[in-house]
């Protein structure tokens, strides 16, 4: 048995990732819980499945080499009944190391239509439908838990997508409420204690995460963390199920709750049913105000995958509107995750604080050398059109360089900073020097809001000319030793990074007051 | 790896202050969370009575999430322990299908220390050891006595 998982790698790498129907129950531990999948299926399966793995299991078993596919096929006709319950058998044992991520990142589902197009036809109808609807989805890795995994990291991604901390303290204290259905069927807090703090602390961590789903993503593929909320998952979903027993006991006959929850939830090592998918969903994903979609792409008639939905409701029972939904790619056997465009998140606007940041420093050169705003005028301020980037305006003309403070760190504060490129802006500034960037950035930021505030203006738009004039002077004396752009450009003002005894100019109020103030003195006289 | 690490060094704590009956825990090297040495005495009304047995507890890196294994160094005449010089034993809450993350190593050594109780001959691995046991109790008890005293008796250092 052991030998027969490289056979399957080697002849086809993809089916160790996704679960390809044309391997049928080769990809995934079927045995009893397959029986129970289809029994139990909200849509018919009985019948659909058998014929596959036992193909499968005829290949390896018949001929340990490398088969190509379409063969798979041609043999599921060639055998006898006898034979192929026992190759049935054999393949239902048979489970060959699952690998691939525990979650993969989010990828175009046209990868499944490209799956399937060799496959059987039922399948490339609706797989050539699906990425028009759905436009992308995430692997699970088919170890027996993709189902619990791809309810779990999607109710963790929805709830990030929301974006409300409170949102997530209220989940967190809604989850730790349960202790009381476990005390009601007799669970001690040690026994599920260690795998909720992992739940409650992902809980946490995504609450503060500020990137878009990576650290969740990398958490989910962490073991450890993932088996850790599954299992405090599984627990919860047990407690449940045992606790509303009227609820579910008549899907599970002739097994009590107890030995359904013992047997098919609890254990280490058991995919989701229906059962505990419906109470996974009546548990955690209605309550917390989410949908839950699983589309099931099977061989039933039809030209695209079956929808099947569960919908939050409020106390009367009614569906909620607008909830946010969660979706499941279910092909017998496994659970992947999809989203729809919408569900995607988009790149985010650029931040309009910046903008602002960059209009009122465009006015505070104006009003420094009133002769240039001429040459751009009002497109400083639009976003993208950043008047700092070398590339767009010669360095002769760019104020920031006349500017006595620094260069370095009010470059990078004036820039309107798209939300993507931050880096590639910053980096070069920083390597040129990267002793005094620090220093200066501390000084920078003074420097600007008291220019700002001294200028005591609100509007975004151009400045008016009179505004202009009432500050004018004060702007020029601000430049007291190096007064003309040339000297000051150049690494002999010790301002300037490349001068030798470089010592970045530093913003004094006292001094500042002194030369605000001479201004007046010289115009009256 | 780390989880697995403080759930291991909480249940090796809980083993050690607080034995289950007629076990001894401890661990095989001391920077090694994961191989454990168990010395169990069998239960006076047991027909292993004055056996002591030395078993090894194997934690995968996975733990708890894969059952731990369990076996027998010691040889005993055992329909649900192999007889095959690796003493290993594969029941009930031990199989992988089976597992409980929740279940606790402590849960574990009282199940063994059961089996030494009461057999369970509907599941063995040793299927000429149970039958023995089914059809002939008396020739099942002699040859378990016998190899108490051969193999299990109390050495010193213990």
């Amino acid at each position: 048995m052991m030998s027969r998982p490289s056979v399957l790698s080697n002849s086809n790498n993809f089916a160790c990732f996704y679960h390809d129907p044309g391997l049928g129950g080769m990809g995934y531990r079927t045995g009893h819980n397959q029986h129970q999948h289809q029994q139990l299926a909200f849509r018919t399966l009985a019948g659909q499945a058998p014929d596959v793995p036992a193909a499968a299991a005829a290949a390896f078993t018949t001929s340990r080499h490398r088969t190509p596919r379409s063969t798979f096929a041609k043999m599921e006709y060639d055998h006898g009944d006898d034979e192929l319950q026992q190759l049935q058998k054999l393949s239902n044992e048979y489970a060959p190391e699952p690998e691939g991520p525990l979650v993969s990142e989010r990828i175009s589902s046209s990868a499944i239509t490209t799956e399937y197009a060799n496959g059987d036809p039922v399948y490339q109808t609706k797989t050539a439908a699906l990425p028009n609807k759905y436009s992308h989805y995430r692997t699970c890795r088919g170890d027996g838990h993709c189902g619990w995994r791809a309810v779990a990291f999607s109710y963790f991604e929805a709830l990030q997508r929301l974006g409300d901390t409170t949102k997530f303290a209220e989940e967190e204290a809604r989850l730790r409420s349960f202790s009381n259905i476990f005390s009601a069927i007799g669970h001690a807090p040690d026994v599920y204690e260690d795998f909720a703090e992992e739940t409650y602390d992902l809980l946490r961590q995504t609450s503060t995460a500020s990137d878009d789903g990576a650290a969740l993503l990398a958490s989910f593929n962490d073991y450890g963390t993932s088996m850790s909320v599954i299992t405090h998952l599984k627990l919860l979903t047990s407690a449940w199920i045992q606790t509303h027993s009227d609820q579910y006991s008549p899907y599970i006959l002739p097994q009590t709750v107890r030995e359904y929850c013992q047997r098919s939830i609890e254990t280490a090592n058991c995919e989701i049913e229906n059962v505990g998918m419906s109470a996974l969903v009546d548990i955690l994903v209605k309550p917390a105000g989410f949908a839950l979609e699983i589309l099931y792409l099977d061989r039933s008639s039809g030209d695209e995958v079956n929808e099947y939905r569960f919908d939050p409701t409020d106390q009367h029972g009614v569906a909620l509107p607008n909830a946010m939904t969660l979706r499941l790619l279910y092909r017998p056997g496994h659970y992947d995750i999809l989203y729809k465009f919408e569900d995607v998140p988009q790149p985010k606007p650029q931040p309009p604080l910046m903008v602002n940041l960059a209009t009122g420093r465009f006015e505070e050169h104006m009003h420094e050398r009133p002769g240039w705003h001429d040459l751009g005028g009002p497109d400083f301020g639009v976003p993208g059109m950043s008047f700092a980037s070398p590339g767009q305006v010669p360095w002769s003309y760019n104020p920031l360089y006349d500017f006595s403070a620094a260069p370095g760190p009010t470059l990078q504060q004036a820039i309107p900073v798209p939300a993507y490129a931050p880096l590639s802006v910053a980096a070069p500034r920083a390597e040129l020097m990267p002793q005094p960037a620090r220093q200066d950035m501390q000084v920078g930021i003074p420097t600007i809001q008291h220019q700002l505030s001294m200028i005591d203006r609100v509007s975004p738009f151009r400045p008016s000319k009179f505004e202009l004039e009432t500050n004018y002077s004060s702007g020029t004396l601000y430049h007291t030793q190096f007064v003309t752009s040339a000297f000051k450009n150049s690494h002999f003002n010790t301002a300037h990074f490349n001068n030798p005894d470089f010592q970045p100019e530093e913003w004094d109020p006292l001094k500042e007051y002194e030369q605000s103030e001479r201004p007046r003195r010289s115009e009256s006289s | 790896m780390s989880n697995a690490g403080k759930r291991i060094g909480k249940e090796l704590n809980e083993c050690t202050t607080d034995p289950p009956a007629g076990c001894k825990v401890s661990l095989k090297h001391e920077d090694n969370l994961h191989e454990w040495d168990v010395y169990l005495e069998a239960p006076s009304n047991s027909v292993y009575a004055g056996g002591h047995f030395h078993l090894t507890l194997s934690l995968p890196k996975d733990y708890p999430f894969k059952p731990p294994v369990l076996s027998f160094v010691t040889k005993i005449w055992h329909p649900n322990v192999t007889n095959d010089g690796k003493g290993s034993m594969c029941l009930g809450m031990l199989r992988p299908d089976a597992w409980k993350p929740p279940n606790k190593i402590k849960a574990v050594l009282e199940m063994v220390r059961h089996l030494l109780l009461e057999p369970n001959v509907e599941d063995p691995v040793e299927a000429q050891v149970a039958d023995q046991y089914k059809r002939d109790k008396p020739a099942f008890d002699k040859q378990v006595k016998e190899w108490v005293r051969k193999y299990a008796q109390k050495k010193g250092a213990e």
